[in-house]
């Protein structure tokens, strides 16, 4: 768990079953002012439970819930200051874009000339001036997750909730759109609080990623450290690709481990408080991008050979099944390289710092 | 990039914001809406109260009538409970046979307009393009918005003696003299399907416009003939249409007044007709009517809930 | 399908057209004869039945009377049934089957039970038989209508518009009054035509509950007892010329609400 200091958000023990469901285990999260957090994890983790609880639109079974430095566990969606961008956006169809922007501020009892400048502010800023008079059904989907987002942002809420909210948009303008809404994020400098099934899209965007597996947080962290440290078999899998090496842990020190992996002598890293699993059978996540493959013995910690078995040619680079002993390793390299490779015998090298050994 | 929240003082907000700054309104909403469960229970209290006292509350009070000695209460005679009245039903042959005529025409009505409307339902879901469903069953809806007693007397201008039809007939030399179709069980009929046809129709086209078309020519590819496609595909997917179709029909045609009334005769007096007879005369029969009218009841209820019962079964094997 | 059962269901359609217009062209055609007694052959045509109509004050009284009722039976009908739609949709709890049925309950009861039910109900409320007591039998029976078209549209309502209007800041009352209720509008208006129609045209609840003054239909069931006379045709007309009008624009507004639930 990340240390924040002075949270604008704490999340203490929270638990929530759905009938004999249990949708969260005991939850315990800090957030800090101005970050960008995502929550990811597959469907039913926990994660939308967790949004929809910070909103006021569950209740949770135990546990508290503190808004700058209030307890609102038990307020509903309209006495907190916290605005959501849904997953369908949820505009109302029955009013243009100027009346779903102002909507939020006439319930904070704004009068019309502030409601006016705060939605010009808010367009100009977002690029919706030219929208303002149109009814939702009427604008693309990149304009509509925009004015959603307007929306939200009206009341200047202590934390937006985004509730999946790319979904909706091809991948074409998904890429373009993260790149946006990290931009506005900076800008605003407000509190994210971002909700996907998408791990490319949690890597591209946050500050902090909190992956989720059965209602519980299985890592919390950076999204290099996610990628480069994964915590758990379950999180090297689920974020990026990976080979996953069964084994047995050998000594295992602050930081630095050894792994027996068929035979081979591995040096592996390890995250702090692994000490236990020296001795026993353990597994070591090796990133695919990591692995250099060529005909000589290449000058790395570690480094055993096998046999390219099947290639899968992926454009810019090459995608290469070797098959080490009794197991298969996927290694990607440049196509030029690839092709090279083709058949016969090759080695594959990787550094310490590639192989992490993993908690099961 | 942060609001600032400091209204100038000629800056009004809008109703909604004066509304949810209202410091009356404010504090309601709080207290009514403290809890998911409160707000639950606030927003479920008046409908409750409403379908109990004002759609159960009548026919248990038409039961409470049927039990009493007399009613209206009178101040020489105090009302007890009693069962004489269903008595009266069972014993007094007068009342039983138009009892059984109501259910019998009911019943046969209700088949024929079936078989009536089951072709059209399915010539209109299946043979007219979509585009052009609209306008052929508009033709249909029309006339159904037009008042029962209006759609009678349009009925009896069709079968007086010196109506349409008879004019029609001398004129083709088929018969000489008027032929006395009005108050007869024939004219009735012509009444009552004429009223209650859209009853069936509405529920059949719907049923039958769900049923995908490729069914069946995925049954004709594998060698079923028309007959066989029709019993084994089109007819079961319908069921549930015919169903509710037959209910409605069958629920009508008991409850039906004016109809037989000015439609029927001497010979074709309905069960209705023997009840609304109790409420016409001064007060004291009006214990019988309720009986006679809770009898009815039961029975039309019982007979259409056996009968959706039986056609839910058979559904119910065709799904599996 | 074979070519002739086409043919043959295409008859019975046309048929079934003739037998439902013919009569009524009938009846419209009457109101020109020229003659005080029903019945063909027509010799000689008239308006002044069509224009005697508008002079018979107890013709014009009665049609105010049953559009005073309609509407006001209508407004009660839209308020509960709306109400109940919206509590009974999206939830699952301990007796919404019984409520369910309840409220549909009117709807199923045969015409001259429910008249009666209503009549003695009125008499142990202490309720004359009368305007109110009509009102009331009308806006009963016409709630089942209500509520199964408002809950119809309701299951199209994505929950994130309430949800979203709630996390802006809004109350369960402002959200249903500028989210749920603007969306619910065209099957208001559509359910709400279909009630007034019903009421409009209702013989039997007004006739057991009324007092003496006679709704329309109850006037035209006097008048057909009576004796036969073209001005009852000419009244007939007029009814259906009105409900006809009515029946189209509430169709139209129901069509172009399931349209526009399409596109969305």
């Amino acid at each position: 768990m990340t240390d924040v200091k002075d949270p604008i958000v704490r999340i203490e023990g929270v638990t929530k079953s759905f009938g004999s469901f249990i949708a969260l285990h005991e939850m315990n999260l800090n957030i800090a002012s101005g970050e960008f957090v995502t929550f990811l994890g597959p469907s039913g983790c926990g994660k939308s439970t967790t949004l929809r609880i910070l909103g006021g639109f569950e209740t949770p079974d135990t546990g508290r819930v503190i808004l700058n430095g209030k307890d609102v566990t038990a307020l509903p969606p309209n006495k907190r200051n916290v605005n959501m961008v849904f997953q369908d956006y949820a505009l109302f169809p029955n009013m243009t874009v100027r009346r779903n922007i102002a909507f939020g501020l006439e319930l904070k009892g704004l009068g019309q000339a502030a409601i006016k400048a705060r939605i010009d502010e808010l367009a100009s800023f977002l690029e919706l001036t030219a929208y303002l008079d149109r009814r939702p059904d009427q604008l693309s989907g990149g304009q509509r997750q925009r004015v959603a987002l307007a929306r939200a942002l009206a009341p200047d809420p202590a934390l937006l909730l985004l509730d999946e909210p790319l979904g909706a948009l091809d991948a074409k303008l998904r890429a373009q759109v993260q790149v946006e809404l990290k931009a506005i994020q900076r800008r605003t400098n407000k509190t994210f609080f971002f909700v996907t099934h998408d791990q490319e899209e949690a890597l591209t965007m946050s500050d902090r990623i909190v992956v989720m597996n059965k209602g519980r947080i299985e890592q919390d962290g950076t999204p290099e450290e996610l990628y480069f440290q994964p915590a758990s078999r379950f999180v090297a899998e689920f974020i990026g690709e990976t080979n996953l090496l069964s084994g047995r842990a050998l000594a295992v020190d602050q930081g630095s481990a050894g792994f027996d992996w068929q035979g081979h002598q591995l040096r592996a890293t390890s995250t702090p408080g692994r000490a236990a699993l020296a001795g026993g059978a353990a597994t070591a996540s090796l990133r695919p991008e990591r692995i250099q493959v060529q005909r000589d013995r290449p000058a790395t910690d570690n480094a055993v050979q096998g046999q390219v078995v099947n290639r899968l040619f992926k454009g810019h680079r090459m995608l290469l099944d070797v098959a080490v002993g009794e197991t298969t390793v996927q290694a990607y390299t440049d196509t030029d390289r690839g092709r090279e490779l083709a058949d016969g015998p090759v080695w594959l090298g990787w550094n310490a710092n590639s192989l992490t050994l993993l908690a099961d | 990039m942060t609001l600032s929240n400091a209204p100038g003082k000629a800056d009004r907000p809008g109703f909604w914001g004066r509304l949810s700054g209202f410091g009356p309104y404010a504090a309601l909403t709080e207290v009514l809406f403290a809890s998911p469960r409160r707000q639950f229970l606030v927003l479920l209290t008046i409908p409750v109260i409403w379908v109990f006292v004002t759609h159960l509350g009548p026919i248990l009070q038409m039961l409470n009538v049927s039990l009493l000695t007399n009613y209206p209460p009178s101040p020489n005679k105090v009302p007890s409970y009693t069962l004489e009245h269903y008595g009266k039903f069972f014993t007094e042959g007068i009342f039983i046979t138009p009892f059984i005529r109501t259910m019998v025409f009911s019943t046969v009505l209700t088949l024929t307009t079936l078989i009536i409307m089951y072709p059209v339902a399915y010539f209109l879901a299946r043979h007219v393009p979509r585009n052009r469903q609209m306008l052929f069953l508009m033709l249909l809806l029309i006339p159904f918005w037009v008042g029962e007693v209006v759609r009678i007397f349009a009925m009896m201008i069709l079968l007086g003696n010196n109506g349409a039809l008879n004019l029609v007939l001398q004129f083709l030399g088929l018969t000489e003299r008027p032929i006395p179709f009005m108050y007869t069980g024939f004219s009735l009929s012509a009444g009552i399907i004429y009223l209650t046809a859209l009853y069936m129709l509405m529920p059949l086209y719907s049923a039958l416009e769900k049923i995908p078309a490729n069914y069946s020519e995925a049954a004709a590819d594998l060698g079923a003939g028309p007959w066989t496609r029709f019993r084994r595909i089109t007819l079961p997917l319908s069921l549930e249409g015919i169903a509710s179709g037959c209910t409605l029909v069958f629920l009508i045609s008991t409850g039906m007044y004016a109809t037989p009334v000015l439609l029927g005769g001497p010979s074709t007096t309905l069960f209705s007709e023997v009840i609304a007879g109790f409420f016409h005369v001064a007060g004291d029969q009006w214990p019988v009517g309720a009986a006679f009218s809770c009898i009815m009841l039961l029975t039309a209820l019982a007979v259409s809930g056996g009968f959706n019962k039986i056609m839910g079964h058979l559904a119910g094997r065709v799904k599996k | 399908m074979t070519r002739n059962t086409r043919i043959l269901m295409q008859c019975i359609y046309w048929a079934f057209v003739l037998y439902l217009l013919v009569p009524l062209f009938l009846m419209m055609l009457m109101g020109f004869k020229d003659s005080k007694f029903i019945g063909f052959p027509i010799r000689s045509w008239t308006l002044d039945w069509y224009l005697g109509v508008f002079n018979d004050t107890a013709v014009v009284q009665a049609l105010g009377y049953s559009a005073v009722i309609a509407v006001v039976s209508t407004a009660i009908a839209l308020f509960m049934g709306t109400w109940i739609a919206v509590a009974l949709t999206g939830r699952s709890f301990w007796g919404r089957a019984i409520i369910l049925g309840l409220t549909l309950l009117p709807a199923v009861i045969p015409g001259v039970i429910s008249a009666i039910a209503f009549r003695i109900a009125a008499r142990v409320v202490g309720m004359e038989p009368g305007m109110w007591a009509i009102i009331w039998s009308h806006a009963i029976h016409n709630v089942p209508f209500v509520v199964l078209v408002v809950m119809a549209r309701l299951s199209t309502l994505p929950k994130s518009y309430g949800e979203a209007a709630r996390d802006l800041g809004a109350d369960p009352i402002i959200t249903f009054f500028r989210v749920t209720l603007p969306y619910l509008t065209p099957a208001m208006i559509g359910g709400g035509v279909f009630c007034m129609l019903l009421s409009f045209d209702d013989f039997v609840r007004s006739f057991f509950l009324g007092g003496y003054e006679p709704t329309l239909p109850v006037l035209i069931f006097a008048k057909l007892r009576s004796g036969m006379s073209p001005e009852i045709n000419a009244i007939s007309t007029i009814v259906l010329v009105l409900t006809a009008l009515l029946g189209l624009w509430a169709e139209r507004s129901m069509r172009g609400m399931s349209k526009r639930a399409a596109n969305d």
